[in-house]
């Protein structure tokens, strides 16, 4: 296994915080076989120099990827979430950059990385930092295409525009690769896309509750290689096995102690490889039910067989308002989606705490705290606000406040048993 | 009973409190503009109005039964709230007072601009705020976008989408928003806007705008006629006046900036070293950084903040006479010439930057940030590689809405002032006096 090479590549940060997230995940989900794959794709991913340079490569996951399929490109992500490749961008934002952005400029100026001089950058303009990682590219000489995602949703033009949009991102990726979208490439590719995202929430209901077979941080990292993988089948194909392990796992062996309390994780997503937070969260005693953020909450864009019916651009205006009505990215006025999937969770799955994270930066979310506190204390939840970045120098005070967290939710499930009583 | 009267003097005490805080930050920035030497005549209406908005808190001068529509960028026409026959204010605030209050609404890492603005809202004590009928959100940065949400609670509210870049089919998608907001001014307002009262409209930000550039021209002049303080303060006022009104007011400083041409009567006889000052706005009665400027040996010769000179600048050209013509000339004037750094290629910033450079002869160049504005900050880099070509000095200032830093800004433009000051030429030593 690739893994065990490991060690030689542990020369800078990067390759530090990425080895040794990879490590933990590795020796915490020893058992599970399945899971391996993932590991070696995420290693070949950032460390296999002989790939080819893609043609098109997507920043950030708020981009419907259905399109660039149907283009007839194999979408090649940066996501950020490394806290070495934001020291590579240090000289090339300014201080307050959130790290999600910082991370993802740091990638595309690695000095010993993937030559992307000649693919297509397609960036989502869903926040400042992205807007302006767009102007930075357009004068390097890149090749950009933007999409202006429509603040309002409540424009009743909104999803007009973004189907004006997605066709000029449609056009410039097929003039990108020299292949021509058509009615029958766009279906098969929302159809790929649909089994993908109908498996990414298969995998994540499955391996709720079951930290004693697969460890939060771990289900978050499968959900992150799917951005890892240049072929969704490939991936769907591997998390079904993964869901037949993991099922057969919990239907041989049982959990006989008390289940840590369920929290949500919601806000500013978790990226690989700094999985800080999860693995915080499992250290304090505590159980993520779920994660909501707008790289999770992709999963139910989806369509139906019925929705594959139409004309080229029909089908495109579907993709269109199907992303308006369910993306959650910190690209609108209000975050609608992300709110109204959080009141139907807490109603309908067993949730006893939210941990709000905020990356330091990703402002947004701050803005619309308050509006999920408020939300949130109808139900008697208690929400926790996580500021950080991704320095591991907070990780104890961190910690301790996680723990205080913990204990607080424990409590509260002694007092409902005491009162029950 | 008592607990529900305790409350109420609670609020009152802190209504009071924000109130004298609030009135006295404005009165004392206006003093020191009213104190800064040079200011030409005709400046009392200027400093009347600011008086008027902040010190006394009184809503804008408006006619009976007029409607006020508030808006929060350049990129809000204003000539078809005035078709509408309504009157325009510009909310963005730079008042330190309302900015503490804002800082416990908004989150911490949100720009002063919209802290205050969340401050203001909430204590719903600032009669500009409180008068308006409609609020006009152009969506330019993060922060906008999210107060859009945070104000939509409290007032009518209609976002306008900034294009990412000023593409002809940007233009259109823009062109179609300008309709959307002429009609829910037509439905605020309940007044149609018909071609003539467009064209009113026009002719009334024509004027004020033919004003300005005769205003600049006079600015130019070397030596200087005028401070840039006061020219700032002449501009910020715009936000509250109606243009008719603030467009009479600047021709008799015009006059009054003519005759003193004649006369060679200028603002000092020293060379001083030029600044240009560009960056995250500066509104009133955040203008520490003009007069700090100005206190310590320079001047402002150039503005590029879209409170200051490029607010009005940039004026309507109407190619085709037809209703829709018009508003494409609107659409075509917020858009096409904007340097603003909400889109996502900025470069005509820098030709903008490299003309007001040669046009003002400027020495050196103040990049203005307030703490948080990224789309600002993102561009320093940029422009400080740009104008270091050109070898024109830059210094990016960070700010806040507060006095905590004053004394650091002030050793900084201080150093500043004094490096420009070295590079340029040694000016002829005054006459040696004979005799007292």
């Amino acid at each position: 296994m690739k893994h065990q090479h490991l060690s030689s590549h542990q020369t800078d940060s990067f390759d530090k915080e990425y080895c040794e997230s990879l490590n933990r995940l590795y020796n915490d989900n020893i058992r599970l076989s399945e899971i391996r794959w993932f590991f070696n794709r995420a290693y070949d991913w950032a460390y296999d120099t002989e790939a080819p340079s893609p043609e098109v490569v997507l920043l950030g996951t708020a981009i419907p990827e259905e399109l660039v399929i149907a283009s007839g490109a194999v979408p090649y992500w940066i996501i950020g979430g490394s806290l070495g490749s934001c020291a590579w961008s240090d000289d090339l934002v300014p201080r307050d950059t959130d790290p999600v952005s910082r991370s993802i400029t740091g990638y595309i100026n690695r000095p010993d990385g993937m030559d992307l001089s000649d693919s297509l950058f397609v960036v989502p303009l869903m926040n400042d930092s992205m807007r302006k990682m767009a102007y930075d590219l357009k004068s390097s000489g890149r090749k950009v295409c933007l999409i202006d995602i429509p603040p309002d949703r409540k424009d009743p033009y909104a999803v007009e525009k973004y189907t004006g949009q997605l066709k000029a991102m449609c056009e410039a990726v097929s003039k990108q690769t020299k292949t021509r979208v058509t009615r029958k490439s766009v279906a098969a590719a929302m159809k790929t896309v649909s089994h993908a995202r109908n498996t990414m929430r298969r995998f994540m209901e499955v391996s709720r509750g079951h930290q004693d077979i697969i460890t939060d941080a771990a289900r978050l990292f499968v959900i992150n290689a799917y951005y890892m993988i240049s072929s969704p089948e490939e991936w769907c194909y591997h998390t079904e096995c993964l869901i037949n392990e993991i099922e057969y796992r919990s239907g041989t062996s049982k959990q006989f102690t008390q289940k840590d309390p369920a929290v949500m994780l919601l806000g500013s997503p978790v990226l690989f490889p700094n999985e800080k937070i999860p693995f915080l969260v499992s250290d304090s005693g505590l159980m993520i039910s779920e994660a909501v953020d707008y790289v999770s909450m992709k999963s139910f864009v989806t369509y139906s067989s019925r929705a594959l019916w139409g004309s080229r651009d029909r089908l495109i205006r579907k993709i269109a308002a199907r992303w308006l009505a369910y993306d959650s990215a910190p690209a609108f006025v209000r975050n609608d989606a992300l709110y109204d999937y959080v009141s139907w969770f807490v109603r309908n799955r067993k949730t006893e705490g939210v941990i709000y994270h905020v990356l330091k930066g990703q402002i947004e979310y701050d803005f619309e705290l308050e509006r999920f506190e408020t939300m949130l204390a109808q139900y008697g939840i208690p929400v926790f606000r996580l500021e950080t970045d991704y320095q591991y120098q907070d990780v104890e005070q961190l910690r301790i406040r996680m723990e205080a967290f913990s204990e607080m939710l424990t409590q509260r499930r002694y007092r409902e048993v005491k009162k029950a009583s | 009973m008592t607990d529900i009267n305790h409350a109420e003097s609670l609020q009152q005490r802190q209504d009071k409190r924000f109130i004298q805080k609030e009135t006295r930050t404005a009165a004392k920035y206006l003093r020191r503009l009213k104190e800064l030497p040079g200011a030409p005549e005709g400046m009392e209406p200027f400093y009347r109005t600011l008086e008027r908005i902040y010190v006394e808190m009184e809503p804008v001068e408006k006619e009976a039964g007029q409607k006020t529509i508030g808006t929060y960028c350049v990129m809000t026409p204003p000539e078809l709230i005035y078709a509408a026959g309504a009157v325009p204010v510009k909310l963005c605030s730079g008042n330190y007072t309302a900015f503490s209050i804002g800082d416990s609404i908004a989150p911490r890492d949100a720009c002063p601009l919209v802290k205050a603005v969340a401050g203001f809202q909430q204590t719903g004590l600032m009669p500009i705020y409180k008068d308006c009928s409609m609020m006009v959100i152009p969506v330019t940065c993060d922060c906008k976008k999210k107060i859009a949400g945070m104000l939509s609670d409290h007032c009518g509210v209609m976002t306008i989408h900034i294009p990412a870049s000023r593409e002809d089919e940007d233009l259109e998608e823009y062109i179609r928003q300008l309709y959307d907001l002429m009609a829910r001014l037509e439905q605020t307002t309940g007044n149609p806007i018909s071609y003539e009262s467009l064209a009113q409209g026009f002719r009334k930000v024509g004027y004020a705008q033919y004003e300005l550039s005769e205003f600049i021209r006079l600015k130019k002049q070397m030596p200087y006629l005028i401070r840039g303080s006061h020219a700032m303060a002449i501009l910020n006022s715009s936000a509250y006046m109606p243009a008719d009104v603030w467009g009479k007011a600047l021709h008799r400083v015009n006059l009054s900036l003519k005759q003193n041409l004649s006369e060679k009567k200028t603002v000092t006889s020293k060379k001083l070293p030029r600044i240009l000052l560009t960056g995250s706005p500066i509104v009133f009665p955040n203008i520490k950084i003009p007069l700090l400027i100005e206190e310590m040996g320079g001047i402002v010769a150039g503005d590029e903040t879209c409170m200051g000179e490029r607010g009005l600048w940039d004026p309507a050209v109407i190619t085709d006479d037809s209703f829709d013509g018009m508003i494409r000339a609107l659409a075509n004037r917020s858009l096409r010439p904007c340097p603003c750094p909400t889109f996502a290629d900025n470069s005509q910033r820098i030709f903008r930057l490299k003309q007001l450079i040669k046009e003002n002869q400027i020495q050196g160049v103040i990049y203005h940030v307030l703490r948080g504005c990224l789309v600002y900050d993102h561009e320093y880099k940029r422009i400080e590689n740009e104008l270091g070509q050109l070898g024109i000095p830059v210094i990016r200032l960070e700010s806040d809405y507060n006095e905590e830093d004053i004394e650091q800004l002030r050793i900084r433009i201080e150093a500043f002032i004094e490096l420009i000051k070295l590079k340029q030429a040694p000016e002829k030593p005054a006459a040696v006096r004979r005799s007292f």
